[in-house]
């Protein structure tokens, strides 16, 4: 097929995405802060609008880092509140900091005097157009941020998977590394949706960990699992994208929907028994409930 | 024996048949046209004629400046030989990257299967002097609804004839005279059009976005406001109230809006200035029975008369 030939760059793009997102989503679900890849992606277009407001142009450097450093001050901000409140959910943050940055941006554009469609065009991202030199650059990025925290690992898991132990070791300094994480996450979310949008961006992150923790614990194998299934649902979402002639982003989000959907139903059906065994008192607890 | 000679002499003349009832290959072969908006697609169909086949990328009902780009339309512009835009940068959220991604270098800026429909029509409200974009986000290139006003449909039409010509010389007689056909019947249609909208020459209407210039221009209506502050910006309260105001001031009753764009608020001033907001199509295919450039005329200007004599 012909058309085939126009979905590698998209399908590549998506491979991209699964493989920093798979990863980061583990962590995102792990420290319970599902939507903050909304947030932080909403702080950038707001970064984005007011480096209009102030006169720059939205396609050229100076809006890139503006952008990039609103989305540093969220993730400062996220690093704060995490420390300091420890009796309010962080997600009740994360959902404040999404509604204001978002009416912010709406006021900013309307003060703005151009170009606010690109704007929409920013959050809403557009993955089946990506280019060539798109996909290279993500690449080499993810890369680096990737070889980072695989350097870093010990580190950033330990934080996310039980924030207050950290705390409470001496040598780590859970304020700093909960900001590179953050900073770094913001860093990926603000050029993920520029190429894919949000609503696929935030596919990429959550679905593939969730689906891998209904089969898995461990982390290796839950990574395992999330990038096999980012992969395979990239390829089906752009098959399905082109069989039906739809929008290609909105298709890979139905389909993570289905395939999970597919996979707690064959985790409902053929994996009962081997849940049921070793954690019999907990099912109890839950029917007495 | 007996039946393979009446089995091949069957094949034979089935052949000869088909090769009588088949155009030769020359003359098979379509110029394949592409056009962003159904009106360039109608308008290149009316030249064209049986020589091109044309299909248009956005459907007639969807807001021009945002279309969900499909993977078909990579496909239809990589076949293409010509690709038509309404271009001063109306499809720059959507077209550059899907052009660029297709591949075909006959289509791509300044290539010889591009046109920018834009260069032969009358081009209104273009910024003078520095754009300093205080009037909101004004298309810095002029305003590009430009196809609502039959006398730039003459004009695009006459460009896209030349094109053809210039892309298949062979039939440049077949499109010259198509051409002076349709000139024919526009200039007849626009006659009647005219005489329609005759008794409210001079009428005051406001607009939902500036879309309407150069239908206002050629029909004689004065617009005097838009329900948007800025281009692109929902309205505002101050803005509405302000707007309203100044209806009221001017006995203004009608307000034209896309059908793609939030009929609260154009309801709500309706309901306070006593007018009628008249949804009005501004492309081919709006809707089902606008097949073509003069039926989208014929519609809006039924809508308009109406909806004119209701609140006199």
């Amino acid at each position: 097929m012909e058309i085939l030939q126009f979905l590698i760059l998209p399908f590549l793009a998506s491979l991209i995405l699964t493989g920093i997102h798979a990863y980061l989503g583990v962590h995102v679900v792990e420290r319970g802060v599902i939507f903050v890849d909304l947030a932080l992606a909403q702080i950038a277009a707001l970064g984005a609008t007011t480096a209009i407001l102030i006169g720059m142009d939205p396609h050229g450097t100076g809006a890139y880092w503006m952008s990039l450093g609103f989305t540093f001050v969220g993730a400062g901000i996220f690093t704060f509140v995490r420390s300091r409140q420890k009796r309010i959910p962080l997600e009740a943050f994360i959902g404040i900091t999404y509604a204001v940055a978002s009416a912010a941006a709406i006021i900013a554009m309307s003060k703005a005097t151009g170009e606010t469609e690109h704007l929409k065009d920013m959050l809403v991202g557009n993955i089946l157009a990506v280019s060539r030199h798109d996909v290279l650059k993500t690449a080499l990025l993810y890369g680096a941020i990737g070889i980072f925290h695989f350097i870093f690992r010990k580190r950033f898991l330990a934080i996310s998977l039980s924030h207050n132990s950290a705390e409470a070791s001496p040598d780590l300094n859970v304020r700093l590394w909960d900001f590179l994480f953050y900073a770094s996450f913001g860093f990926v979310v603000t050029s993920s949706v520029a190429i894919a949008g949000v609503l696929l961006v935030f596919c990429y992150l959550v679905v593939p960990s969730v689906g891998a923790m209904l089969f898995a614990d461990r982390i290796g194998t839950r990574l395992a699992i999330g990038w096999t299934m980012g992969t395979l649902v990239s390829a089906l979402g752009c098959y399905c994208s082109v069989f039906f002639d739809t929008p290609t982003g909105a298709t890979i989000v139905c389909t993570f929907g289905a395939v999970l959907v597919l996979m707690a139903m064959v985790k409902a059906l053929f994996f009962k028994v081997r849940q049921e065994q070793p954690q019999p008192e907990k099912i109890e607890v839950r029917q007495t409930v | 024996m007996k039946l393979r000679s009446k089995l091949f002499s069957a094949i034979l003349s089935a052949m000869l048949i088909a090769t009588l009832l088949l155009p030769s290959a020359a003359e098979a072969k379509k110029l394949k046209v592409i056009t962003t908006l159904t009106d360039l697609a109608s308008l290149t169909q009316e030249v064209g004629g049986d020589k091109v086949d044309v299909e248009a990328l956005a459907k007639g009902y969807q807001d021009p400046h945002f279309v969900e780009p499909k993977p078909s339309f990579l496909l239809k512009l990589r076949n293409a030989d010509l690709l038509v835009l309404v271009g001063l940068e109306l499809e720059i959220g959507w077209l550059p990257p899907l052009i660029t991604q297709s591949g075909n270098g006959k289509i791509q800026p300044g290539g010889q299967g591009y046109l920018d429909a834009s260069q032969f029509a009358e081009i209104l409200e273009i910024p003078g002097g520095n754009v300093t974009r205080a009037e909101g986000d004004v298309h810095p290139l002029g305003n590009p609804h430009y196809w609502l006003d039959p006398n730039n449909g003459r004009r695009i039409a006459k460009g896209i004839a030349a094109k053809l010509s210039a892309l298949d010389p062979g039939d440049q007689a077949y499109f010259q005279q198509r051409e002076q056909d349709f000139e024919k019947r526009l200039a007849d249609a626009d006659k009647k059009w005219m005489a329609e909208m005759a008794p409210y020459r001079n009428r005051k209407v406001v607009t939902y976005h500036r879309s309407w210039p150069n239908f206002a221009k050629h029909f004689g209506l004065d617009v005097i406001g838009y329900i948007e502050p800025r281009p692109g910006i929902p309205p505002t309260p101050s803005h509405t109230i302000e707007l309203v105001n100044q209806m009221k001031r001017e006995g203004v009753k009608i307000e034209l809006i896309e059908p793609y764009f939030d009929l609260k608020t154009p309801n709500s001033i309706a309901s306070m200035v006593n007018g009628k907001v008249v949804v009005m199509m501004p492309s081919v295919g709006g809707k089902p029975e606008i097949t073509d450039y003069f039926k989208l005329f014929d519609y809006d200007i039924a809508l308009l008369t109406k909806a004119f004599e209701e609140t006199k």
